[in-house]
C-alpha cells in the first residue's frame, strides 16, 4: 500500500483518480487541480483515502506521481518529482512535451526513477499494442497508428490544434516533417466506429515508438476527422469543446517479417477516449509502485511486460481487439 | 501580337484538357482500398494474452 500525488482533476484525471482508488493497491491519493470546485466533487465523491492538495510542490514523499493536467503544462511537474526521486507517470500527447519529457532520461536515470511518457489511449495503449504486437514478428518494418476521438476540453483542443500543426513521420531511418491535415487514408477501426478518414497531425507517437523498435523503417500517425474539423483547424476553436467526447478508436497497424513470409497484424481498441487513458494511466500506476518498471523516460513501447499490463486493463474493462481475416483488395 | 495572344490561351486550353483527361483516367481506373471482405474484430484473450 502507498500514496500517490495525481495532478488533474479534468475527465482523465478523474478516471485515473476512480482507477486507483478501487485498485486497492494505492493507501492515500492525494489530487490537486486549480479547479477547487471540481476538486472538492472529486474528493467527495471517492471518499476515505483521498484528500485534495494544493500547489505544484511534491511533498510527503509520494511513491508516485501521475500528471494528468492539460497537455502543455505536463513537463514542470514531471521534471520536479524526478528531481524528488519519485517515479513519474503521464499522459502528455502534446509533440513538443512528449520530446522534452523524453529528455529527462538522463535525469530520470540520474535519480533512479521511471518516467513513463505518453500513458494514456494514443500514445499509450497503442504504444503497448504495438510492443505487444511485434512479439510475432522477427522483425517489425512498419507501424501505422490511427485513432478516433477526444477525451475531456483540454484534449478536444489538443486534437484541434494538431490538426492545423506540423506532423512528424518516420521514413527510411530518418525524420520527416508532415503538414498537419495532409495524407488522408481510410483506416478500419473496430465497431461501431468502422471507416474514417484519417489524416497527418502533430502526433507524438512516433517520437515514442521509433526508439524502442530497432531497425523499423517507417512510423506513421495519423487522427480522425471529418471536413469541418479540416476545414476550421486553422482557426480558433469556434465553440467550446463538450465536457467529454463520445465514443473513440485507435488502430495500430504492424507490418514486418515472420521466416521467409511478410505479414501485416492490426490491433485496436474501443472505448470512450478519457476513460481509456484514465485505466492505462492507473495500470501503468499500479505496474510503477509494484516496481515493474525499469528506470529512464520512455513510452509504454519500452514496457517489456506488455501482458502484465493488457491483463491489468482487461480487469479494469479496457479489451483491446485484434482483426483476424484477409483484406481484399479489388 | 495578337497571334501570340491565341497561341497561350490554345496552349492554355490544351494543358487544361490534358490535366483533365489525366484526373479522368485517374478516376475511372483508379481505385483505393475497399473494407475488409472477411474476418473480423476479436477480442484478445487466452494465447494472446500469455
Amino acid at each position: 500500500m502507498s500514496r500517490v500525488l495525481l495532478f488533474g482533476a479534468g475527465a482523465t484525471g478523474a478516471r485515473i483518480a476512480r482507477q486507483l482508488r478501487s485498485s486497492g493497491a494505492v493507501d492515500t491519493l492525494e489530487i490537486r487541480d486549480p479547479n477547487l470546485e471540481r476538486l472538492a466533487r472529486l474528493v467527495d465523491d471517492l471518499g476515505d483515502g483521498t484528500v485534495a492538495g494544493r500547489g505544484r510542490r511534491i511533498s510527503d514523499d509520494p511513491a508516485a506521481v501521475v500528471v494528468a493536467t492539460p497537455p502543455g503544462t505536463q513537463l514542470g511537474l514531471a521534471r520536479r518529482a524526478v528531481h524528488e526521486g519519485v517515479a513519474v507517470v503521464t499522459t502528455s500527447n502534446q509533440t513538443s512535451e512528449v520530446r522534452r519529457l523524453l529528455e529527462l532520461d538522463d535525469e530520470a536515470r540520474f535519480h533512479g526513477v521511471p518516467v513513463v511518457v505518453g500513458a494514456g489511449f494514443m500514445p499509450g495503449l497503442s504504444c503497448v499494442l504495438a510492443r505487444h504486437g511485434a512479439r510475432e514478428f522477427d522483425e517489425v518494418d512498419e507501424i501505422h497508428v490511427a485513432k478516433v476521438g477526444t477525451g475531456g476540453p483540454a484534449c478536444a483542443r489538443q486534437h484541434h490544434r494538431a490538426l492545423s500543426s506540423t506532423g512528424i513521420d518516420w521514413r527510411d531511418g530518418r525524420w520527416m516533417r508532415r503538414a498537419g491535415g495532409s495524407g488522408r487514408e481510410l483506416a478500419w477501426f473496430p465497431d461501431p466506429v468502422g471507416g474514417r478518414d484519417c489524416y497527418r497531425a502533430a502526433l507524438p507517437d512516433a517520437l515514442l515508438l521509433v526508439p524502442e523498435f530497432d531497425g523499423i523503417q517507417r512510423v506513421t500517425a495519423r487522427q480522425a476527422a471529418t471536413r469541418r474539423d479540416r476545414f476550421t483547424a486553422p482557426l480558433p476553436m469556434l465553440r467550446p469543446p463538450h465536457a467529454e467526447g463520445g465514443i473513440g478508436a485507435i488502430r495500430v497497424e504492424l507490418r514486418g517479417r515472420v521466416g521467409v513470409e511478410r505479414r501485416v497484424s492490426v490491433y485496436g481498441a474501443i472505448e470512450r477516449p478519457a476513460v481509456a487513458s484514465g485505466a492505462v494511466a492507473a495500470a501503468t500506476t499500479m505496474h510503477v509502485l509494484a516496481g515493474d518498471f525499469e528506470i529512464g523516460a520512455r513510452g509504454l513501447a519500452g514496457h517489456a511486460d506488455t501482458v502484465g499490463l493488457l491483463n491489468t486493463l482487461a480487469a479494469r474493462g479496457v479489451k483491446p481487439v485484434r482483426f483476424e481475416g484477409i483484406s481484399t483488395f479489388v | 501580337m495578337g497571334g501570340g495572344l491565341i497561341t497561350l490561351i490554345r496552349r492554355a486550353f490544351v494543358a487544361i484538357g490534358a490535366g483533365i483527361a489525366v484526373a479522368a483516367a485517374i478516376r475511372v481506373r483508379g481505385h483505393g482500398g475497399i473494407p475488409p471482405q472477411t474476418g473480423g474484430w476479436r477480442e484478445l484473450r487466452g494465447d494472446d494474452l500469455r
